[in-house]
């Protein structure tokens, strides 16, 4: 290459990391602006607006509601997701490739669509407007996580070790206890935080399935966003980024704890 | 359900439920949710978009202009996002595969902190950087490039914006698999043999980063016919796409049918689109065996 295609390829290259972290970057700096409006860069310092959405009754009644359907949504999704993928990779079935298929396609299908179809099946079965409803949306959302991650940390044990343990005379439930599920357990644990996430940052659902007093964190920053943008908004969204963040931390702890 | 394992102690075991291998009592669950919750809503919505079994939703949606336009104006707008995504992308990835650790190191973070980002979030704050007192006007003020603020959002460079910036990480990957493991000694051998750059990037490399390419561009041009946020947040109701009219219907004007119909409609597109990326990867699959026999 010469120096000034050389140049030009870097100047593109960098230009391109800024374009993708600037709009991550900028948030949590703005929520701390004295200003009444959103300013970037912000002026001042104030923690005004942390102490005005934590101390906010309809903003703390989200970020419970939130909080109980991403655990909600978590544990179901990691529970039958785990048993799926365990049976994928250790069974050769009729069928197998069926059943891949369906547990993964909620990834690809158009959120809009699954909303308004759930919308209109949740609304029969009196599941509109409960958490209930939501857990079981944001359920199947995080199903394909869990079966992708468990099946990639599956794949890494060895596999003659469950059979010893039966053929030692261990029970199947045993077996599954203190060996298999011991060595899995980082793709288990990372497939249910990004079943968390998934839910946590879920709005589109949330928007269709949720009325006043089931709303989540992202719905109430979608109206505030349609409305009025305030640093306020910020200060949620800098909360939403660094719990993320520790999510991430986590599963890649996980993740090395496999290796 | 026909189940067969390798498991000997699976004839010796009694009683009717014993019979069934374990493998269907772990699969049942999410079978069964994934049936009751994500396959019969959608077997809802097509039976709600015909109506008796007539197809006037659907005639309606093919013969009205602005149903037509909505749909032109998604392909157009997830057209030009996926071209767009993916020249930027390739640089990117290019850098990512062939760069130092240290690049690929930063290159890898920078990509992964969005990526982590919910979308509304993001969005939320393209509006604040793309406002007429937002960064960008500010500097493009500054820079003398424009006299007064630009108006970005409620437009459809607005949406362009919001949308590359989340489909970037989703083109990058795909092209970073490819070109990792491309030799670079080729385009070393072809400048060796006379060749200039620009004729070996474009006779050698192109030509074997195609399926990264491909794969990349579907992959973004899939997931960008179904975005519903960006464009509500950052586009005018003017230039709706479809997934904002499928939620219009069932929000506003209350016609189910007709929503429903166009929600089928977006499945079947998408479903297609993703049928191209699985040919796609067939075909990459296919080149890396070739190679291997070579």
């Amino acid at each position: 290459m010469n120096t000034l295609r050389r140049i030009l390829f870097w100047l593109v290259v960098g230009l391109t990391a800024v374009f993708l972290l600037l709009p991550t970057l900028i948030i949590v700096p703005m929520s701390f602006t004295t200003t009444q409006t959103l300013e970037f860069p912000p002026v001042g310092f104030t923690l005004e607006w942390y102490g005005k959405v934590l101390g906010a009754s309809d903003w703390q009644a989200a970020l419970f509601n939130s909080l109980v359907v991403a655990f909600a949504a978590a544990i179901l999704a990691t529970v039958i997701g785990t048993a799926a993928a365990l049976a994928l990779h250790a069974y050769n079935f009729l069928g197998k490739t069926v059943v891949m298929g369906l547990l993964l396609s909620p990834m690809v299908t158009p959120v809009i669509v699954l909303a308004v179809g759930m919308y209109m099946v949740f609304s029969g079965w009196g599941l509109v407007a409960t958490r209930a409803g939501l857990v079981f949306a944001h359920t199947v959302l995080a199903i394909p996580f869990v079966v992708v991650s468990v099946l990639a940390s599956s794949r890494m044990v060895n596999p003659s070790l469950a059979p010893a343990s039966l053929g030692l005379g261990a029970s199947r439930w045993f077996t599954f206890r203190r060996v298999t599920l011991p060595l899995i357990m980082p793709g288990v644990l990372s497939g249910a935080v990004f079943a968390f996430i998934t839910s946590w940052d879920e709005v589109v659902i949330a928007l269709f399935l949720a009325d006043a007093q089931t709303r989540t964190v992202p719905i109430m920053i979608w109206n505030q966003v349609r409305t009025n943008l305030d640093p306020a908004t910020a200060a949620v969204a800098a909360i939403l980024i660094v719990l993320s963040a520790l999510g991430v931390l986590l599963s890649h702890k996980f993740r090395e704890a496999r290796s | 359900m026909t189940v067969s394992t390798n498991d000997r102690r699976e004839s010796v075991t009694a009683g009717p439920l014993s019979r069934v291998s374990p493998a269907f009592w772990l699969i049942a669950p999410s079978v069964l949710f994934l049936a009751l919750f994500f396959l019969f809503p959608l077997l809802k919505l097509v039976a709600i978009s015909l109506p008796g079994g007539s197809m006037e939703y659907y005639d309606q949606i093919f013969t009205t202009p602005v149903f037509l336009r909505v749909i032109g104006e998604t392909f157009r707008v997830s057209l030009i996002v996926t071209a767009v995504t993916v020249a930027i992308a390739y640089p990117y990835a290019y850098a990512m595969a062939h760069g130092s650790r240290a690049t690929l190191l930063v290159l890898t973070v920078a990509l992964l902190i969005p990526f982590w980002v919910s979308l509304l979030l993001r969005s939320f704050s393209w509006i604040v950087l793309l406002q007429n007192t937002g960064l960008i006007n500010d500097f493009l003020i500054a820079a003398g490039l424009i006299d007064r603020p630009v108006r970005l959002i409620r437009t459809p460079l607005g949406v362009i914006i919001g949308m590359v910036h989340i489909l970037l990480p989703y083109a990058v990957l795909p092209l970073y698999t490819v070109m990792k493991k491309i030799d670079l000694r080729l385009m070393e051998a072809s400048s060796i043999c006379g060749a200039s750059w620009l004729r070996g990037f474009a006779r050698i490399y192109f030509p074997m980063s195609l399926p990264g390419v491909a794969a990349s561009a579907i992959l973004a041009f899939t997931l960008a016919l179904g975005f519903y946020i960006t464009p509500a947040l950052l586009g005018s109701p003017r230039d709706m796409m479809i997934a904002q009219m499928i939620a219009g219907q069932f929000n506003e004007q209350l016609n189910f049918g007709l929503g429903a119909a166009l929600a089928v409609v977006l499945m079947v597109l998408t479903a297609m689109a993703f049928g191209l990326f699985g040919a796609a990867r067939t075909a990459l699959q296919m080149r890396g065996r070739r190679k291997g026999e070579i």
